[in-house]
């Protein structure tokens, strides 16, 4: 469950910052290449914009040096994706104590307290007050549960439903493909991901209450998401309901053999943050991917990802950085020889589609290939 | 950025562009403290102003100096002693970030010219394409070269790369005049030091940030061979390795060779922390042998000579610890930083010095004491020496070392009462120089250098009359 962290343990994290700045790249031995890996202060430039500035700030806004939301503040603040790559470097060579991403969310939460919020992000928590989805859709996504009893839940979240819908499709189509029973929730409320993410967590509470009931209701035991944000934050944002949280693609690689038809397919494959460096899932998308198509490695992988640039409620806020973002990914994809781009994670595939809107490359997340492979 | 912008920031951000310029408080808080803040407080500049080009360098000073505001020049803001943190209220921080091209790298004259956002990191990815390397601080390679080089740091990642890198640069002073050093001021080709009159170069170095702005510097390369070899030697004080050290630096024999206690530095020179780095002798010397196949195996054998008649004992290591050894010398260090993963040490407090290896002992015997007067624990005490070709007059860096927990005031405390005390032991001991003219180091050692501290604050003056560089950061 969400918990606020101490203050002295947030000034002690922050003092431990030396302002190296090694966070601001990948590991450059033993390949001697400088490959950025903060996509916010590589945009903006200023120190504010890269995790030691951050703490700066932080600690001015702590000890009463910061006393209005200038748009500096607002824009340091929220234009980060809190993708936590500079917390893995950080953690490899300093051994630090906090990881960036909790701080950051923490210094969200005390700028909502505050009322310092940006617009964009105040809108979102209209949006689910009226419409308990994220992007404030009225119309339902159609996914009917095949079984009442079904171990298995999938959940869908807001992304897939409202706006990458042919990842929802290509999961129920796998179950379908597969015979497997399933239920989804009958009234499914956003998991509130975006709520934490930007602080505004008191908002999340009502999130939180009505889909703990709906999975209690519904007898699954097991839930399983394409979403990796959803999964993050019922894992960490959520009480323990006794019940399996998996991702889409730890759920495959269980299944073992599916008789996939493996395609003539160069593809990268994007780590996108939540599943990768906050929940540790590197191999099983590797693992599903490698049956479907060849995988092409990019420079950047694994823990030291270049985030996608759209999490932490920068894609609503800051589209113009999400997007270019998504294009330095875009590059290393052709670098490394790949035609296809693939994620396993909406939010990625969104962005990273949006930005390779005029360029010759695909962009799947992981199920769509595996439902395209599956014998139907 | 904020809403009711100052003439002033309007005034930058004509020259520079409106997202370059910003007086927005977290924007310049963000700016406002290293990790020496135990020494040099917290404090915000004023404006925080990122030039693309000279041009808009020049525009800048010009423009402070008319309206006497402080500047102080950042490259990459990773000097760990307070250097580019303000004085002054109303500063002016110039993040020269944003100039980072390499606009050189001449294998022929074994040369780089690079602009000041560049670091080693950018730099090496380039030379090593022609089998060079520039001569690395044991600092992040995320440093910027030209900062690094014009403080005049001393690179301890590789004894025979010597002292001095820089052959010539170019700075922009206060009044808009352009100053360029060495052969630089008379011709397009800027590859040697000593062009016309005095070594200007180095009068005007050292001196962080107070003479003006540094926009572009040669520098030197050096060569990367394939061939090498490294040595652990473990012994159990820091008087007894001197011989042996002296051996390998009469001889010229090592890249690389550095004196490290069993409990800082170690750790990332092996880089990890998951070793039983207590189970090892006290202090551990570090050797790295290179060069071209037959002078390499005649060095490598004289090495062994050497070791073996030193007393010291070969520490039998894991290969990755040789091969991360290999990478922080000769390759960038990146692990370095390890020294800030020490378990409840996560800060740096250091007097870094340069003076004979005939002093080592003393040198360490003064640390102790003076620390465990202060009241720091012994564990927190560590040493580093690092021996500098040429070796004239045995010239080492010589670092006193102390890792602690910088959220304890009291430790803070502590260290400004070491400071205090051992400045004036070390002047009295006899040393050749500070590593950089830091905080606090500046007034015990200006009272002893009789007329030199007056010509060089007239120097200063000359330069720069209004005092607006880097104000207060010196004298
Ligand atoms: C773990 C660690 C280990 C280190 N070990 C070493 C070491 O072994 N050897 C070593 O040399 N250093 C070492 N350092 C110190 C540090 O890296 C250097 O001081 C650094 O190279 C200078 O910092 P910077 O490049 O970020 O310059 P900055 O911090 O940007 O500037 C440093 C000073 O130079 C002035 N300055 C910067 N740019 C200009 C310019 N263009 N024109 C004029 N003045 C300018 C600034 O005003 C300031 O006074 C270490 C640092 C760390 C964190
Ligand atoms: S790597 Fe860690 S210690 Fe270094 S600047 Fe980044 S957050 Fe700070
Ligand atoms: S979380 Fe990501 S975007 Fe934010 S400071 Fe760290 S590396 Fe940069």
């Amino acid at each position: 469950m969400y918990m606020k962290l101490k203050r002295e343990e947030i000034l002690s994290a922050i003092h431990h910052c030396v302002k190296c700045k090694l966070c601001s790249i990948a590991s450059f031995h033993p390949n001697a290449e400088w490959l950025p890996l903060c996509p916010s202060g590589q945009y903006y430039g200023y120190q504010a914009f890269y995790a030691p500035g951050k703490m700066e700030i932080f600690r001015a806004i702590l000890e009463g040096e910061i006393t209005e939301p200038s748009d500096g503040l607002l824009n340091a603040v929220y234009a980060c994706t809190v993708c936590g790559a500079c917390y893995e470097k950080c953690k490899q060579i300093t051994n630090v104590e906090l990881g960036a991403p909790d701080l950051f969310e923490e210094m969200r939460s005390e700028l909502a307290s505050k009322g310092w919020i940006l617009d964009a992000h105040k809108s979102i928590v209209d949006k689910i007050k009226e419409t308990k989805n994220a992007y404030g859709e009225k119309y339902e996504y159609k996914a009917e549960t095949t079984d009442q009893n079904a171990d298995v839940m999938y959940y869908i979240g807001c992304t897939a439903r409202y706006r990458v819908p042919e990842i929802a499709d290509a999961m129920l189509g796998i179950f379908d493909k597969l015979g497997l029973k399933y239920q989804v929730m009958g009234e499914e409320w956003c998991c509130g991901s975006v709520l934490f993410r930007t602080g505004q967590v008191k908002a999340a509470k009502e999130l939180v209450a009505h889909n703990i009931e709906e999975i209690r209701k519904s007898g699954a035991k097991t839930v399983i998401f394409t979403c990796p944000g959803c999964l993050k934050t019922f894992k960490k944002n959520y009480p323990d309901m006794g019940v399996e949280l998996v991702h889409s693609t730890q759920f495959l690689t269980r299944l073992g053999n599916m008789n996939l038809k493996k395609e003539n397919l160069k593809a990268a494959y994007h780590d996108p943050c939540h599943l990768g460096r906050d929940l540790g899932i590197y191999e099983e998308p590797r693992a599903v991917l490698s049956e479907v198509a060849n995988i092409k490695k990019m420079k950047r992988e694994k823990k030291q990802a270049w985030c996608c640039g759209s999490g932490g409620g920068v894609k609503s806020a800051f589209d113009d950085f999400a997007l270019w973002s998504a294009a330095e990914r875009l590059k290393e994809v052709k670098e490394a020889g790949a035609e296809a781009l693939v994620s396993a994670c909406p939010f990625c595939k969104r962005n990273l589609k949006e930005a390779a809107e005029n360029e010759e490359l695909e962009v799947y997340d992981v199920v769509e290939l595996v439902n395209r492979c599956l014998e139907g | 950025m904020n809403e009711t912008v100052s003439k002033l920031v309007n005034e930058l951000q004509a020259i520079v562009g409106e997202g370059n310029a910003t007086d927005d408080l977290a924007i310049c808080t963000s700016y406002s403290r290293d990790q020496h803040w135990h020494f040099v407080p917290a404090k915000n500049p004023a404006y925080v102003v990122r030039p693309g080009t000279k041009e808009e360098v020049r525009s800048v000073l010009m423009l402070a100096n008319k309206h006497k505001i402080p500047v102080i020049p950042y490259s990459t803001g990773i000097n760990v002693r307070g250097l580019t943190i303000p004085v002054h209220d109303g500063s002016i921080l110039l993040d020269l970030s944003r100039m980072n091209r390499i606009l050189e790298i001449n294998p022929e004259m074994k040369t780089a010219t690079v602009e000041p956002g560049v670091t080693f990191g950018m730099l090496l990815e380039q030379t090593r394409k022609h089998k060079l390397r520039p001569a690395f601080p044991d600092a992040p390679l995320t440093v910027s070269v030209l900062a690094n080089y014009y403080l005049r740091g001393i690179y301890q990642t590789s004894a025979t790369d010597g002292h001095d890198h820089t052959i010539s640069y170019e700075m922009i002073l206060p009044n808009g005049e352009i100053l360029k050093t060495g052969s630089r001021a008379l011709s397009e080709m800027p590859y040697f030091r000593y062009g016309v009159g005095p070594d200007f170069a180095g009068m005007f170095c050292a001196h962080p940030g107070t003479c003006g702005v540094v926009t572009e510097l040669t520098a030197k390369l050096y060569r990367l061979y394939d061939n090498r070899k490294e040595y652990f030697i473990g012994f159990d004080d820091v008087g007894t390795p001197t011989a042996f050290i002296y051996n390998l630096m009469h001889d010229e024999l090592a890249a690389s060779i550095r004196l490290v206690d069993n409990q800082s530095w170690l750790e990332g020179i092996f880089g990890t922390f998951d070793y039983a780095y207590d189970k090892l002798p006290k202090f551990v010397v570090c050797v790295l042998v290179e060069g071209v196949d037959s002078i390499f195996k005649a060095k490598d054998k004289l090495v062994r000579k050497y070791i073996n008649e030193s007393s010291g004992q070969i520490l039998e290591l894991p290969a990755e610890f040789a091969r991360t050894f290999e990478d922080e010398s000769l390759g960038g260090a990146e692990k370095s930083c390890m020294v800030f993963g020490l378990p409840g040490k996560g800060n740096y407090h250091c007097i870094g010095l340069y003076g004979p290896l005939t002093l080592a002992a003393r040198y360490y015997e003064v640390h102790e004491k003076t620390a465990l007067e202060v009241g720091i624990p012994k564990d927190h005490i560590h040493f580093y020496i690092d021996p500098i070709y040429s070796f004239h007059g045995q010239l080492c860096y010589f670092e006193l070392d102390v890792f602690y927990d910088g959220s304890d005031a009291g430790f803070g405390e502590k260290l400004r009462n070491y400071n205090d005390k051992q400045f004036h032991r070390l002047l009295d001991i006899g040393i050749y120089g500070w590593f950089r003219p830091y905080a606090g180091i500046i007034e015990p050692t200006a009272e002893r250098i009789g007329y030199l501290a007056e010509v060089w604050k007239k120097f200063l003056h000359v330069l720069d009359p209004n005092e607006i560089m880097n104000r207060g950061k010196l004298f």
